[in-house]
C-alpha cells in the first residue's frame, strides 16, 4: 500500500485555475466519484481557495497518479492539458510530510494562519462520513491535526494577527478580553471601516453604529455589516461616549477628533478604556488624544507596523514548526513502513503456530497419559518457545528503515518458510502429519521437559 | 518550616519561568504539578504544627509567614485553575520563595498566654488572608502595567503575546482588592474588640494604640486600599492607576511583615 498526494496549490497554480478546480462544498459527490474510479483503496479530498489536494492510499502508484490528476481535470469539466501542468506529486512519506505541513500553516499563503488545520478537518470528516478512509488514510490525518495542534502549542507560527483587520482585532481582545457586549462606533462610512467592523462583528461584537456625514451612507454600509445601525451626524459625541472602540475611517482632511473632544469622552466616572482606530489618511484622529490615560490610539501605520513584526516574528518560528514537522513524519513513517512487514509477520506467526498446533495434535496419544496439569503446562511451553522464537525477527522486521529492504526481507522469509500459500499449507499439515516427521521425531524432546518441570517445581 | 515545601516552590517557580518563556503546554502543567505538590507539602508541615500546637501556627512572625505563604500559594492556585491563566505564575512564585526564606526555622514559637481563644485566631487568619489577597493584587496590578505600556507604545512585544487582557486583569486586580479589603476590615474589628474586652492587665495590651507601627501600617493599608475601591468605584480611576495603587498597598503590606516584625519591637511582638 502507498500513499499518493495528487493536487494543485496557490505555488504551482494561478488563482483562474484553482477557482474551477475547486471542491469545496462538493467533497462528498467527489468522493463518490473518487471512490467509483477504484484507483485507490482510500481517498481524502482537501480542499481551500489556495489548494485542491487528492490524498489516496493505492496499490498501483504509477496507474492511481494518472487516474487521479485526469479525476481533477474530469470532475470540474476542465480540459485535462490545462491542468496538468500545475499538478504535483508526492509519494509515501513525502506526501505525508506535505500534508504535515499544509496542516502546520507552513504551506498557506500567509504562514501559520489558523484556518486550515479545520479545513484539513472537515476534508478527514466528510470522508469519513462517505466512507473513504481506511487505516492508513486515518492515521496519517489523526498524525496531521496532533502536528497542527503542536506547531500551534510549541511554536510561534500562528500567533500575531498578519492582516490589519485581524491585528485590529487582537488588540481589541488584548484590551477588553471577550468582545461580546462590547460597543463598536463606526465613523465613515466607507470600505475600509467597513471591513474592520465585520471583523469585530465575527468576534461577537453585538453593537456595531455608524455614523457619517451623510446619513444614507451609513444606513447603506450599516446594511452590509448586517445587524449594524446608523446613526445621524449629531449623535457623534453621544455615540463616543457610549463606545468601547471607536474606528474612524473618513476621508476629511483635517482630525475630526481633536484630544479635547476625547478628553470629554474619557472624563470620569467613565472608567472604561477606549480603544481608537484610526485607519484614515490623513488621519481622523489628534495623536495627541493618544497620551490620554485608558484611551489607545492606534493609526493604520501602528497597525500595519505591529503585522510585520507578526510576520517576522513567524518567519523566525518556521525552523521550529519544520522540527516537529519531521519529528511527526518520522513517527508516522516508523508506523507506515512497519505496516508493509505486517502481513508477513503474521503469516510467519500463523505459520509456527500451526506446526506447533498440529505436532501437539501428532503427539496426543503420548501426552493423554499425563495428567491435565502437565498437558497444559506443555501447551504453556510451547506456546513460548514460538513466541521467544519470533520476538526476535518481529522487531527486526518492524524496525526496517525503508520499504524496499523490508519487502526483500519479507520475499525471503516467505521462500523460507513457504508463507507464500499459507492456506493450502495450513490445511494440509492441520490433518495429516505426513511430511517431516522423520526430522521433527526429536521434537518428542519438549514433551519429556515437561515431565521434568513438575518434578523441579515440587522439589 | 521544612525543606521540602521550599525546594518545591523553587522548583515550580522555575519551571514557571521556563513555560513563559517558552510557552509549552507540558512545562506548564508540569509547573502546575509542582506547586500543587509544594502547596501539599506546605499544607501537611502546616497540618502537623496545628496538630502539636492545637491552632493554626500564626503567632509569631516566622509561622504567621509561613501560613500566609501557604494561603498565597492556595489562592493562587485557586485563581489559576478557575482562570487556566499561568502567565501569572511566574511573578507569585519568587514572592513565594523570597517568604518563605526567612520563615526557614524549625519548630512553632511557643505561644504566648494572650494569644488563645478564637478571637485570636480570627484575628490573625483574617489578617493574614488579607495580605494574601493584596499579595496577589499586587502582582497582578504589576502584570496589568507591564501590558499596559506596551499596549500604549505600540510596543506589542513579549507581555502582549503572554499575558491574559488588560479587562480580566483588571477584573482579577478587583476581586483581589475587595476580598483582601474585607479580610483585613474584619481582621482589624476583631483585633480592636479583642483588645477593648480582653482583662486590663497585661502592659502590652494596654499598650495597643494607634502609636503601635504594626497597628498603624494595618490601618494606612486599610486607608490605601479603600481609597483604592473607592476611587476605581466612584472617581472613575480605571487600570492603570488601581495598579500602581496594589502596589503601594502592598509594598506597606511587606513592611508591617518582614521590617517591623524582625526589627522593631513594639508592643505587638509576641
Amino acid at each position: 500500500m502507498h500513499l499518493l498526494l495528487v493536487g494543485l496549490s496557490h505555488r504551482t497554480a494561478p488563482v483562474e485555475l484553482r477557482e474551477r478546480v475547486d471542491f469545496q462544498g462538493r467533497l462528498e459527490p467527489a468522493l463518490r466519484a473518487l471512490a467509483a474510479r477504484g484507483s485507490a483503496q482510500e481517498a481524502v479530498v482537501l480542499s481551500t481557495c489556495n489548494r485542491a489536494e487528492l490524498y489516496a492510499a493505492c496499490e498501483d502508484v504509477a496507474a492511481a497518479r494518472a487516474d487521479l490528476a485526469a479525476f481533477v481535470a474530469e470532475f470540474h469539466g476542465v480540459d485535462r492539458s490545462a491542468v496538468a501542468p500545475h499538478v504535483y506529486d508526492l509519494e509515501d512519506l513525502d506526501a505525508a510530510r506535505h500534508l504535515f505541513r499544509v496542516s502546520a500553516g507552513l504551506d498557506s499563503l500567509v504562514v501559520g494562519e489558523p484556518q486550515i488545520l479545520g479545513q484539513v478537518k472537515e476534508a478527514h470528516t466528510a470522508a469519513t462520513g462517505v466512507q473513504t478512509v481506511g487505516p492508513v488514510l486515518n492515521r496519517l490525518f489523526h498524525s496531521c491535526f496532533a502536528v497542527g495542534k503542536r506547531v500551534r502549542s510549541e511554536t510561534g507560527l500562528g500567533s500575531g494577527a498578519v492582516s490589519v483587520g485581524y491585528a485590529a482585532v487582537a488588540l481589541a481582545r488584548k484590551i477588553f478580553g471577550d468582545l461580546k457586549g462590547r460597543t463598536v462606533l463606526v465613523i465613515g462610512a466607507g470600505e475600509m471601516g467597513k471591513l474592520t467592523a465585520l471583523h469585530l462583528k465575527s468576534q461577537g461584537v453585538q453593537h456595531v453604529t455608524i455614523v457619517s456625514r451623510t446619513l444614507a451612507h451609513a444606513a447603506r454600509t450599516a446594511v452590509a455589516i448586517g445587524g449594524a445601525s446608523a446613526a445621524p451626524w449629531e449623535e457623534l459625541d453621544a455615540l463616543l461616549a457610549a463606545s468601547d472602540i471607536v474606528i474612524t475611517a473618513t476621508g476629511a482632511a483635517t482630525p475630526i477628533l481633536t484630544r479635547a473632544h476625547v478628553e470629554a469622552v474619557v472624563r470620569p466616572p467613565r472608567n472604561r478604556p477606549l480603544f481608537i482606530i484610526d485607519i484614515a489618511v490623513p488621519r481622523d484622529v489628534e495623536p495627541a488624544a493618544g497620551e490620554l490615560e485608558q484611551v489607545f490610539l492606534y493609526n493604520i501605520d501602528d497597525l500595519q507596523a505591529t503585522v510585520r513584526d507578526n510576520l517576522a516574528r513567524r518567519v523566525n518560528e518556521i525552523d521550529r514548526a519544520e522540527a516537529i514537522v519531521s519529528e511527526e513524519v518520522g513517527k508516522f513513517g516508523a508506523w507506515f513502513k512497519s505496516r508493509g512487514v505486517i502481513p508477513t509477520v503474521v503469516a510467519l506467526r500463523q505459520r509456527l503456530e500451526t506446526i506447533r498446533l498440529s505436532e501437539l495434535e501428532r503427539l496426543d496419544f503420548k501426552l493423554r497419559a499425563l495428567p491435565p496439569e502437565a498437558r497444559a503446562r506443555v501447551d504453556e511451553i510451547t506456546h513460548l518457545i514460538v513466541e521467544k522464537i519470533l520476538l526476535t525477527p518481529t522487531e527486526q522486521l518492524k524496525g526496517l528503515g525503508d520499504t524496499e529492504t523490508a519487502a526483500v526481507y519479507s520475499e525471503v522469509l516467505t521462500r523460507l518458510f513457504g508463507l507464500g500459500d499459507a492456506t493450502d499449507r495450513d490445511s494440509s499439515e492441520a490433518t495429516p502429519p505426513a511430511d517431516a516427521t522423520a526430522d521433527p521425531e526429536g521434537r518428542v524432546q519438549p514433551f519429556i521437559r515437561p515431565k521434568a518441570r513438575p518434578t523441579r517445581s515440587g522439589r | 518550616m521544612n525543606f521540602a515545601p521550599l525546594a518545591l516552590y523553587v522548583a515550580a517557580f522555575l519551571a514557571y519561568a521556563w513555560h513563559f518563556s517558552e510557552r509549552q503546554p507540558a512545562v506548564g502543567r508540569s509547573a502546575t504539578a509542582l506547586l500543587v505538590f509544594g502547596a501539599l507539602a506546605h499544607t501537611f508541615v502546616i497540618g502537623m504544627q496545628t496538630m502539636e500546637v492545637g491552632h493554626l501556627p500564626v503567632n509569631g512572625p516566622t509561622s504567621a509567614i509561613s501560613t500566609f505563604v501557604w494561603l498565597l500559594a492556595l489562592a493562587y492556585l485557586y485563581i489559576e485553575i478557575t482562570t487556566e491563566e499561568r502567565a501569572m505564575g511566574v511573578f507569585i512564585l519568587p514572592l513565594l520563595v523570597l517568604q518563605v526564606i526567612p520563615a526557614f526555622q524549625p519548630g512553632v514559637e511557643p505561644p504566648s498566654a494572650v494569644l488563645q481563644g478564637p478571637f485570636f485566631s480570627l484575628h490573625v487568619s483574617s489578617l493574614l488572608l488579607a495580605y494574601a489577597s493584596f499579595a496577589l493584587a499586587f502582582v497582578i496590578g504589576i502584570t496589568y502595567v507591564l501590558l499596559f505600556k506596551e499596549i500604549k507604545a505600540k510596543h506589542l512585544g513579549f507581555f502582549y503575546a503572554r499575558l491574559p487582557s488588560l479587562q480580566v486583569l483588571d477584573r482579577m486586580n478587583q476581586r483581589a482588592v475587595v476580598f483582601g479589603w474585607v479580610c483585613l476590615t474584619i481582621g482589624l474589628i476583631v483585633g480592636v474588640v479583642w483588645a477593648g474586652q480582653y482583662p486590663s492587665g497585661d502592659p502590652r495590651v494596654q499598650a495597643m494604640s494607634l502609636r503601635d507601627p504594626k497597628i498603624f501600617v494595618a490601618v494606612v493599608c486599610w486607608v490605601v486600599y479603600s481609597f483604592e475601591l473607592f476611587a476605581a468605584r466612584r472617581i472613575g480611576w480605571g487600570g492603570r492607576r488601581t495598579a500602581y495603587l496594589s502596589a503601594v498597598g502592598f509594598s506597606i503590606v511587606l513592611l508591617n511583615f518582614v521590617p517591623i516584625s524582625y526589627l522593631l519591637r513594639g508592643s505587638h511582638s509576641f
